[in-house]
């Protein structure tokens, strides 16, 4: 019923259902309204011409031509459908033979139906019509028959499709059947493409249909379908061409009707599978991945590289990014953390100018002196282009696969810089070995594909090397990268970012790897900054979600015997409308204010001085980590949180992790979803 | 639960060859991690165990009786790494526990889903849900849930936290523990993260280039370690 309703919430969707409609009205009606007067024959009237009486004419026994057309719809609906289900049970059960009988007799079903698909389908069909006969039935089976290869090729594909998923694989080790599982899982989750498809080829069967009784191989003489009568219409075309274009309008009509709804049906499955955000934050990113980047402009060099005051990301719906600022000096690194959809990456892409409609982005951002705007010109795409590197998580989609490393190196600097082509390819083999590429000479005369994982990420932060950029800004740089090659990577942006001065962004979901590369990390919550603090000070920080961030992943330090942090529930939509903290739904120490009022960034807490404890702070924190109890004491030395926080509770002690769950009651789940 | 037992288990695709002769014990009760970088051949080992990959040579024995070769074996399951492809959306969360179960009656069926969302820490009216309303923590406890649902001998947990958000992995290796204490679990559990290794696991196994390097109980392994690989892994962990 739901899926009922998102077809007919489109325009499309209520004009094909309402012409499917009437064509099953009429073939469910018409034959008992006017089938006897369709087969009454008036001497009177043999092969009349249209009239007010005979809309369309009559037959050579008189009948009236009109009448005819419309009972013959039950007929001619009937056949279709009954080819389309022979022809679409056919291709279901070659097409899903393979996963019911396992690798090797699939193979042979899988060979045969790709053979048969190979020949054209009306051949198939006349040579089935010839096997079986002329008549209805015989029709029926060729045209079934005839469609069930290709059927069963979309049913093959889609299967094949969802047997690698896992919970297939599940199935099948919690020691469930073949057919269970095909019945089960499979099926239910292929059914609306085969729906769709069905109802597309239950369009097109209708139109061979009339065609084979056309060439009077289908329905015979007393029976009458749409092709039947316009098979005898023909005959007399120049004296009453109405009597064979009535029915074939009639079969457009319907065949029509058939596609349409197919196609809307589809249209309002594909809403469902990308919802409004996704996509936009999907288009953002391959947006980004078009871009590579940079060399350095360098004239000017203002006190900070860049500034970027209350920047709002928004989407229809939804608003990611709500009201993000901060500096960044030269050289300086600043790690942004956050868990999936907290509005990090959307925070870097749109400091690039890279948010693409219906994205739009408010406030103001400061690239290097001059205001980036979203609709900014030549200077700035160039300033944009030579003084800001991006790197992202998948360098394999920022190549191009099918051209030499170093031409792709090379072509920024000839493009930007007006290099000659042999300065270029040696500024790329420069840069590779800049980048601690071996042998760079001949690595760069290859192809993305021969390098490993790491060596592309190296490759594309030597891009961003091409000259000296002031500003890198890497978006999750080794989230795809094992562990050893993580480390070089960040090795190797550290010492580009101290031998060049370039300051950088690192934006990450790992807030113990951030802490390690960046002097000052901004802990983002659903699209706010909710702490902005020196690395230093991480120990002592005050947002209850960085310091659950920080207990919920063990470290070589974590205390063995007990548990874990658990931050219940999950961030929420970026649609959902606040009122109060975001984070109030997941904060132990929420109360009426948190859920209420919205706090706003204010300076840490200073440290307590030992001497003047006040009551109710100093309490140490039961933590997982022994270093935020020592800390909290104020002793000499310890890290000082020279940042900003907010939360009306920053600070406060937070309760002893106990094996709380993240099974939240439905309503602070809603609108949460991936 | 029961000893698992990979003897000489050989494990080629064509000509490469991604489990290379490898030997290693999963005792009773006990919690063995398994680390090494991807293509390490950690994953392929685990799936080997349950009949999904192909091994050459080699045997799987459980409690000295060898594991068919040809086809799953229901007395090893394995929780995958993704929670969003590793449960049917178009089957409710009960449905898919119950799936797992060994042949019970109706009537019992209900109060066993009941009884084993209970076990992970899930309100068991969520049996009634589709996989959609729940959170990607959740989601894994189902699945979790589903796996001990075929009372097995043996779990396989492959990388079961790389795919959550930070928030709550720790909720997931805090189930894993408690259940391990609770039930006795035999666990074969992989990661590429020493630190949730070290949190979970009493011995730990270091893979790679298809082979193991070095085995032990884990404190001794990431004390002391005497492979240059291990120490190599060790050293990268960020924020030591």
């Amino acid at each position: 019923m739901d899926s009922l309703k998102r077809v007919l919430r489109t325009p499309l969707g209520v004009g094909a259902l309402s012409m499917l409609g009437l064509v099953f009205l009429l073939a469910i009606f018409a034959p008992l309204l006017w089938g006897e007067a369709a087969s009454e024959t008036d001497t009177a009237h043999l092969l009349a011409p249209p009239s007010a009486e005979h809309w369309v004419g009559t037959d050579s026994l008189g009948r009236d031509l009109w009448l005819r057309t419309l009972v013959a719809t039950r007929l001619t609906v009937l056949l279709a459908l009954g080819a389309t289900a022979l022809g679409v049970l056919l291709g279901i059960l070659l097409g899903s033979a393979p996963a019911l009988l396992g690798r090797r007799i699939g193979r042979f079903v899988t060979a045969a139906v790709n053979i048969l698909v190979a020949f054209p389908g009306l051949l198939l069909c006349l040579f089935f019509a010839v096997i079986f006969g002329v008549g209805e039935v015989g029709a029926v089976f060729a045209i079934g028959l005839a469609g069930a290869p290709t059927f069963a090729r979309l049913c093959h594909t889609l299967v094949a499709g969802v047997q690698e998923r896992d919970f297939v694989t599940a199935s099948r080790i919690a020691g469930r059947s073949r057919a269970y599982v095909l019945f089960k899982h499979i099926l239910p989750n292929i059914a609306e493409p085969l729906v769709v498809q069905a109802t597309i080829g239950a369009g097109s069967c209708l139109l061979t249909f009339s065609g084979l009784s056309f060439l009077g191989l289908g329905v015979q003489s007393p029976a009458f379908d749409w092709g039947r009568l316009m098979n005898e219409g023909l005959n007399r075309i120049y004296l009453n061409p109405l009597a064979a274009l009535a029915p074939g309008l009639l079969v457009i009509t319907a065949g029509l009707a058939f596609n349409l709804t197919g196609e809307a049906i589809a249209r309002a499955f594909n809403v469902e599978t990308s919802g409004s955000w996704v996509t936009a934050t999907a288009a953002a990113r391959t947006a980004a991945r078009k871009v590579p980047a940079a060399f350095s402009a360098a004239n000017t060099v203002p006190r900070e590289v860049l500034r970027v005051t209350d920047l709002q990301v928004g989407f229809p719906g939804s608003n990611p990014v709500r009201g993000v600022s901060f500096d960044l000096r030269p050289g300086e690194a600043l790690g942004i953390v956050g868990e999936s959809g907290a509005g990090k990456s959307l925070t870097g892409l749109a400091i690039a100018q890279l948010i693409e409609p219906p994205g739009q982005v408010d406030g103001e951002i400061t690239f290097l002196g001059m205001p980036l705007r979203p609709d900014g010109g030549e200077d700035q795409r160039k300033l944009l282009g030579t003084s800001m590197a991006l790197i992202f998580q998948d360098p394999m989609s920022s190549f191009n696969p099918a051209r030499r490393i170093g031409e792709q190196l090379a072509e920024i600097s000839r493009v930007h810089q007006g290099m000659n082509r042999r300065a270029a390819w040696e500024r790329a083999v420069d840069r590779l070995r800049a980048v601690r590429i071996s042998d760079p000479q001949r690595r760069a005369g290859q192809h993305p594909f021969e390098f490993s994982g790491g060596m592309r990420q190296r490759a594309m932060i030597g891009m961003g090397l091409m000259a000296a950029p002031k500003l890198l800004i890497a978006d999750e740089p080794t989230t795809s990268l094992d562990v050893t090659v993580q480390q070089q990577v960040l090795d190797l942006i550290d010492s580009v970012r101290e031998e060049e001065q370039v300051a950088l962004i690192l934006i990450s979901h790992d807030l113990t790897l951030v802490a390690e590369r960046c002097e000052r990390i901004l802990v983002m919550y659903a699209g706010r900054v909710v702490e902005d603090i020196p690395a230093s000070a991480l120990a002592v920080a005050q947002h209850p979600y960085t310091r659950l961030l920080l207990a919920a992943v063990p470290t070589l330090a974590t205390d063995l015997d007990s548990p874990l942090a658990v931050i219940p529930g999950s961030q929420p939509d970026p649609s959902t409308q606040f009122s109060g903290c975001a984070f109030a739904p997941r904060c132990p120490l929420a109360d009426d204010i948190c859920r209420t009022r919205e706090p706003l960034l204010r300076n840490a807490i200073p440290p307590i001085d030992d001497t003047r404890k006040k009551p109710g702070l100093g309490i140490t924190l039961k933590t997982s980590r022994m270093r935020l109890e020592l800390n909290l004491g104020g002793k000499p030395g310890s890290p000082v949180h020279t940042g900003q926080v907010a939360c009306w509770h920053k600070g406060e002690p937070l309760p002893a992790p106990t094996l709380i769950d993240d099974d939240l009651p439905d309503e602070t789940l809603a609108g949460v979803g991936r | 639960m029961s000893t698992l037992r990979f003897e000489n288990i050989t494990v080629r695709f064509g000509s490469v060859t991604a489990v290379n002769d490898v030997t290693l014990e999963v005792p009773n009760g006990a919690v063995v991690g398994l680390v090494g970088e991807s293509g390490s051949g950690k994953t392929t080992l685990a799936r080997a165990a349950v009949g999904l990959a192909p091994m050459q040579v080699g045997r799987v024995l459980l409690d000295g009786v060898p594991v068919s070769r040809h086809g799953p074996a229901r007395q090893l399951q394995m929780v995958f790494q993704d929670p969003y492809s590793s449960l049917d959306p178009r089957m409710r969360i009960g449905d898919t526990i119950a799936e797992a179960l060994p042949e019970v009656a109706r009537a019992e069926r209900e109060g066993q889903v009941n009884r084993l969302l209970e076990l992970v820490h899930l309100n068991p009216a969520r049996a009634k849900d589709y996989p959609a309303r729940l959170s990607g923590g959740q989601r894994q406890r189902v699945a979790i849930a589903r796996a001990l649902a075929a009372r097995p001998a043996v779990l396989v947990a492959d990388e079961i936290t790389s795919a959550l958000d930070v928030s709550i992995q720790g909720s997931i290796l805090n189930l894993v523990r408690t259940l391990q204490r609770e039930l006795g679990l035999t666990m074969l559990f992989i990661s590429h993260n020493l630190a949730v290794l070290r949190y979970v696991a009493q011995r730990v196994a270091v893979m790679k280039d298809g082979g193991i390097v070095e085995e032990g109980p884990t404190a001794q392994v990431l004390g002391t370690p005497r492979d240059p690989y291990t120490k190599e892994l060790l050293a990268a962990i960020p924020g030591r």
